[in-house]
């Protein structure tokens, strides 16, 4: 009944896993803080830049593709595209170390 | 002369190692340090590659680690005060009625009514 070899659901040999699809509201917070520190960071770069007239490939490639935080849709901030899963989306979760690394675009259409 | 003041606030543990070695080269080693790198367009580049793991002010001042370290330190909550030489005309003032000044353990205490407490007015 109780320990920790006691036969729930995942330990008795089927494949159930209890992730939940979606962020709650304060991943989805969290999330959107990151996204709005990492503007800022480049914001901070592009106006330090900018008082030397320093122009640099790297930030301006960032500022031309990205979109920032507020102009993204939900759908782009909590979900990614996936060829295999069903209606192409899943949690934003799934990607590997994805509360340290940038996914802000999709494929268009999708 | 303008730096950029580079913090890690996440850790590069897990990244590609082309992103640890940014960190690397910034001399990033643990979470919460802090360098110091005149803006350039190379270091600019550099940040770009590390920008989810590190906050990034523009500074008009690169700190040494020592400062760095004295920003941290909190307000102890107290100061030493150093005692005046006593003087005999404070004596004298006072035999003449003179509040304003008054002698209290070889200390000479001038009132100057700027303080808030019952014991603030009284300065050295």
């Amino acid at each position: 009944m109780f320990g920790a070899f006691r036969p729930t659901n995942p330990l008795s040999g089927g494949l159930l896993w209890k992730i939940p699809w979606r962020l709650s509201k304060f991943q989805k917070a969290r999330q959107r803080k990151r996204l709005r520190a990492v503007d800022s960071l480049v914001a901070t770069l592009d106006t330090a830049l900018t008082k030397k007239n320093i122009t640099t490939k790297a930030v301006e490639r960032w500022k031309e593709e990205m979109p920032i935080e507020q102009e993204m849709v939900p759908k782009d901030k909590y979900t990614i595209f996936d060829r295999k899963e069903k209606k192409y989306r899943k949690s934003m979760r799934k990607l590997p170390k994805w509360t340290r690394v940038s996914q802000r675009v999709n494929p268009p259409g999708y | 002369m303008s730096y950029f003041r580079i913090t890690l606030t996440r850790s590069g543990i897990g990244m590609p190692k082309r992103t640890q070695g940014v960190l690397k080269a910034l001399g990033l080693r643990h979470r919460m340090a802090t360098v110091f790198y005149p803006v350039t367009p190379e270091v600019a580049g550099q940040i770009m590659r590390v920008k989810e793991l590190v906050s990034v002010q523009e500074v008009d001042k690169a700190l040494t680690k020592s400062e760095v370290r004295a920003e941290r330190r909190p307000d102890p909550g107290f100061y030493l005060e150093s005692a005046t030489p006593r003087s005999d005309e404070a004596v004298q003032d006072r035999g003449r009625g003179n509040d304003e000044i008054w002698k209290y353990g070889g200390f000479n205490m001038v009132r100057d009514g700027t303080g808030k407490g019952p014991m603030s007015q009284w300065s050295l």
